[in-house]
């Protein structure tokens, strides 16, 4: 997966142009996600308002990386490895995109949070997701940018540890609701953020899914992990 | 570096040597074309002017009283006999009435010769057509002699001593007198188109060449057309590629081109005459060996209308399953036909003013008959022209460029046949 | 943006340059690709013609190299691949075109429907009746549209009186999309017609013979976009009832109008396959390099 090498230099340029504004995109929604999780989990009001005032920037991106990977459509017809880079771009930045909207909700969920000191006790299990999810998402732009397959596969696998977490936050919760219905509403935010950050996780896949598409031609969406796992590492039992 | 001077200051010095170059090339490409231009109007100047005295004729109106006595027959004559009789001595009796001066054997001959020796089969011919005619006096317009026809035409100078004119002062005084009674005539020159060729100039016509050169045309048509078309498809179309032996064709070919044509006119005595006993000075013979000599003209020609065919057009007859030989007759050939009828006529015009190899095949025989047909003794048009320009007498000159401008107008027309056909068979593709 | 990126721990520059580890330009190596066998999928379950082993030599110069390929029935099959890689050549091979050059040699097995096509008693007329060709430049005879579609019915006695051969002009005009644009003037030369016409009545010439297999090459590289369109469009119809080649030097053409791709290269036959893989995730480098118009 060379981006180099076409005849055309320019076309190079373009597509590689497109590739680095999607990493900058991406550093920027893993710092968006990264602050919002820290102004959860510290309280910080201050920070939190920050972020949620700069999805914008995410927003923007999103729509001028979404134009020039038209314009390459429309110019230059890009074929097989190309057009599969310039697909997976268009649907990762959307990824990338919902994940900005989800930091921003975070913010705003912790805005109201940052005023109340009730709830703390929720925190531990809230931050180990946070910290999972964050590495999940950080492991996707890696792959990403590095095209990496195999790490991609790793990062998919993760869900279901994701999804067990999330479901046992869950519960967790729902037992602090039993025991003080005075705090359902805060409680109530809280299992949005988490939430949200399982939602954080789900994009984090859908990217890594598209590195697979981009890399191996291959449409894993929709598809176990179990089943494509032997197919491209038929010697490796585990993973 | 030279910085300061850009190329394109470079390129507006260099300009002005450029345009003058051009021109002064211009100047030698039109020179050439005018010098050549003033060539071929002296020529034609030179034929035509001489040449045009000799479409008109003198003719002498004489009064003949056909004197039953004289001729020895009465109108109820036989055939044979009114054919037979000395019409001679009628026309020299008529003339000594009217100049009853001369005197001597020298005058009295030189009267006679006032008019044409046809002056009596013409009256032969009337007398037997109309045998009612005998006994009674009629006029009759015969041929002038050559001389008086000479005089006539303002080519020979009165004020010369009698001693260097062909006409003597008493034939002047004759002359004069038939001029006088307005007995003296000239008409468009008939006799050039439908007699044969003659010793005695006023008689001689160029019919015999004409239809000799058309039936030695026909025959070369003929025999070279199919021939050459033939060899070039073939050559073009079927032969191997670089094949050793075809490469020699096509070399001896090319070279058959620039053979002197006289070797031609060996070939066919060699051949044709010795060998397989083709009758000598016939247009058949004729025809045989310029159709020799016109074969590598046509042939080259044909080569190259048929490469020049667009080998798209073959492509697709064949991929619509058409033979090598279905192509080559549907489409190969009627698009090269242009090509090939320009370099046929090119060829044929080359042909019909050929001398040389005639020489050789004894075409050059003095054949006053016009010939029938392709086996009759004939000669050709540039034959005729040679045959002539060789006879002493005066009024052969001017005869012989008349020939030259009818063998003229006969390429002209050639020529215009040949751009006619080009266009009628031309087709864009 | 520059901050936000600053913030982030491993995305950051280290990163961008760990992702492109090779450089921008390769020094090319296209002579380093083994193109020994052809992947992909040359062969069909229910092939129209098929190819094996195929060879094609200009005198001592080999063109085509061990080509195996099937063509298969009512398909239309693309051969792509840079100038001089021998796809025409190959094209020619289905309807014996090459017998027209002399020093040209093919060797190996070709069939139509199971038919030896260079058998000593298959007739080259007969073939090219079966399989007709379209060319790359539009070459109607320099004769009427009537004549020009009815040359071949003449040429092959497929039509018995004059209303059975006006019928075939007819129906030839009509399935090369042709006939509602010509039919006052079938009897105006052919070669009056614009470019994009004059191809469609080199199509309708070769339909006129009732071909099984119509063979183009390169068909549309002297027309302009709409006429490529149209002709493109007529492809596609005409699929349901002939088998098609076409060889043709603008990819997005394949891609268009081909159910199977075939990429040349050298001689040689690199990969074949459904042209939707081709086009998204061809299997060979070099056929990537080709179509996506790298170096190589």
């Amino acid at each position: 997966m060379e981006i180099g090498q076409h005849i055309s230099q320019r076309y190079n340029q373009e597509l590689e142009d497109i590739r680095s504004q999607v990493l900058k995109m991406g550093g920027l929604v893993e710092g968006q996600a990264e602050g919002a999780v820290k102004a959860l989990l510290e309280r910080d009001g201050d920070l939190a308002k920050t972020i949620s005032k700069q999805d914008y920037k995410v927003n923007k991106m999103e729509v001028d990386i979404d134009e020039e990977c038209a314009r390459v459509i429309a110019r230059r017809q890009p074929t097989a490895s190309d057009l599969r880079l310039v697909i997976a771009v268009v649907k990762v930045i959307t990824d990338l995109e919902r994940v900005g909207d989800e930091a921003a909700k975070i913010a705003s969920y912790s805005i109201k949070l940052a005023e109340k000191k009730t709830v703390t006790q929720m925190y531990a299990e809230l931050e180990h997701l946070s910290q999972l999810v964050l590495n999940m998402l950080h492991d996707a732009l890696d792959a990403f940018a590095r095209l990496d397959v195999e790490q991609s596969l790793t990062v998919i696998s993760l869900e279901k540890k994701i999804n067990t977490e999330f479901n046992n936050l869950s519960r967790l919760l729902i037992t602090h609701m039993m025991e003080d219905p005075r705090h359902i509403k805060n409680v109530l935010r809280i299992t949005w953020c988490a939430r949200s950050l399982e939602r954080i996780g789900d994009h984090s896949r859908n990217i890594c899914e598209y590195v697979v598409y981009l890399v191996k031609g291959k449409d894993i969406r929709h598809t176990k992990i179990d089943e494509v796992l032997p197919e491209y590492f038929p010697d490796d039992d585990e993973i | 570096m030279n910085s300061t001077i850009t190329s394109t200051q470079i390129i507006q010095a260099s300009l002005r040597k450029r345009y003058a170059k051009e021109r002064r090339f211009r100047f030698f490409g039109l020179l050439s074309i005018l010098i050549s231009f003033a060539f071929l109007i002296v020529l034609l100047f030179t034929i035509i002017s001489k040449g045009l005295p000799a479409f008109q004729q003198t003719y002498i109106k004489l009064d003949v009283t056909i004197d039953e006595t004289i001729l020895g027959v009465t109108k109820d004559s036989e055939h044979n006999a009114l054919y037979s009789a000395s019409y001679n001595k009628v026309i020299k009796q008529t003339l000594t009435t009217m100049f009853p001066d001369a005197s001597g054997r020298k005058q009295k001959r030189a009267l006679k010769n006032l008019v044409s020796s046809s002056a009596a089969y013409d009256l032969r011919d009337a007398v037997v057509a109309d045998p009612s005619l005998l006994g009674t006096t009629q006029s009759f317009w015969f041929l002038a002699k050559d001389d008086v026809d000479v005089f006539m035409k303002g080519k020979i100078d009165r004020s010369l001593p009698e001693t260097e004119r062909r006409i003597k002062d008493y034939q002047l005084s004759w002359i004069d007198a038939l001029l006088a009674e307005d007995r003296l005539e000239k008409r468009f020159n008939t006799v050039l188109f439908t007699a044969g060729d003659s010793r005695e100039p006023e008689q001689a016509g160029m019919k015999g060449a004409i239809m000799g050169s058309l039936y030695t045309m026909i025959i070369t048509l003929l025999i070279s057309f199919p021939i050459a078309v033939a060899s070039a498809a073939y050559l073009e179309e079927f032969a191997p590629q670089n094949n050793r032996w075809v490469d020699i064709i096509e070399i001896n070919i090319n070279n058959l081109a620039a053979v002197p044509s006289i070797v031609f006119g060996l070939l066919g005595l060699a051949v044709y005459i010795n060998f397989f006993g083709v009758p000598r000075s016939t247009p058949l013979l004729g025809g045989l060996v310029l159709a020799l000599m016109t074969l590598p003209t046509i042939i080259i020609a044909s080569r190259a209308a048929i490469k020049a065919v667009p080998p798209s057009i073959k492509e697709a007859a064949v991929g619509l399953g058409a033979s090598p030989v279905q192509t080559l007759f549907h489409h190969t050939l009627p698009l090269a036909m242009p090509g090939i009828l320009t370099g046929t006529i090119i060829g044929m015009a080359q042909a019909l003013g050929e001398t040389a190899p005639l020489l050789m095949i004894g075409m050059v025989a003095f054949v006053a008959e016009v010939p029938q047909g392709f086996l009759d003794p004939a000669t050709v048009m540039p034959v005729q022209v040679y045959l002539w320009s060789d006879s002493p007498e005066r009024a052969f000159t001017e005869r012989t460029s008349a020939a030259i401008m009818i063998l003229l107008a006969f390429l002209v027309v050639m020529n215009l046949l040949a751009i006619m056909l080009r266009k009628k068979f031309e087709r864009r593709w | 943006m520059t901050t936000a990126v600053g913030t982030l721990p491993g995305t950051t520059a280290a990163t961008l340059e760990s992702a492109d580890p090779k450089p921008i330009i390769e020094p090319r190596s296209e002579f380093d690709i083994d193109i020994s066998g052809t992947v992909g999928k040359p062969f069909v379950d229910n092939p129209k013609m098929q190819s094996r082993n195929c060879n094609v030599f200009y005198d001592d110069k080999q063109a085509i190299f061990d080509v195996d390929l099937d063509i298969g029935k009512n398909e239309i099959i693309a051969l792509i691949g840079p100038s001089g890689c021998g796809k025409s050549t190959y094209l020619r091979v289905f309807n014996r075109m090459n017998d027209t050059i002399p020093i040209c040699r093919v060797t190996g097995e070709h069939t139509l429907d199971g038919q030896d096509i260079y058998a000593k008693d298959q007739d080259p007329v007969l073939l090219r009746a079966r399989v007709g060709m379209v060319f790359q430049k539009p070459n109607p005879f320099p004769k009427s549209i009537y004549d020009n579609v009815a040359y071949g019915a003449r040429l092959h006695g497929l039509a018995s009186n004059r209303s059975e051969l006006d019928d075939l002009v007819e129906a030839s005009l009509i399935k090369a999309g042709l006939f509602s644009e010509v039919k006052d003037d079938l009897q105006k030369p052919g070669t009056g017609l614009s470019g994009g016409q004059q191809q469609r009545l080199c199509i309708a010439r070769a339909i006129a013979v009732d071909p099984e297999v119509i063979l183009m090459d390169e068909p549309t590289s002297a027309l302009d976009p709409i006429a490529t369109a149209v002709i493109e469009e007529l492809m596609d119809d005409l699929k349901t009832n002939y088998t098609i080649a076409i060889v043709t030097h603008s990819m997005q053409q394949a891609a268009r109008v081909s159910q199977r791709t075939a990429y040349f290269h050298l001689g040689k036959l690199v990969e074949v396959n459904d042209t939707n893989q081709v086009f998204t995730n061809p299997e060979h480098k070099l056929t990537e390099n080709y179509i996506t118009g790298r170096f190589g």
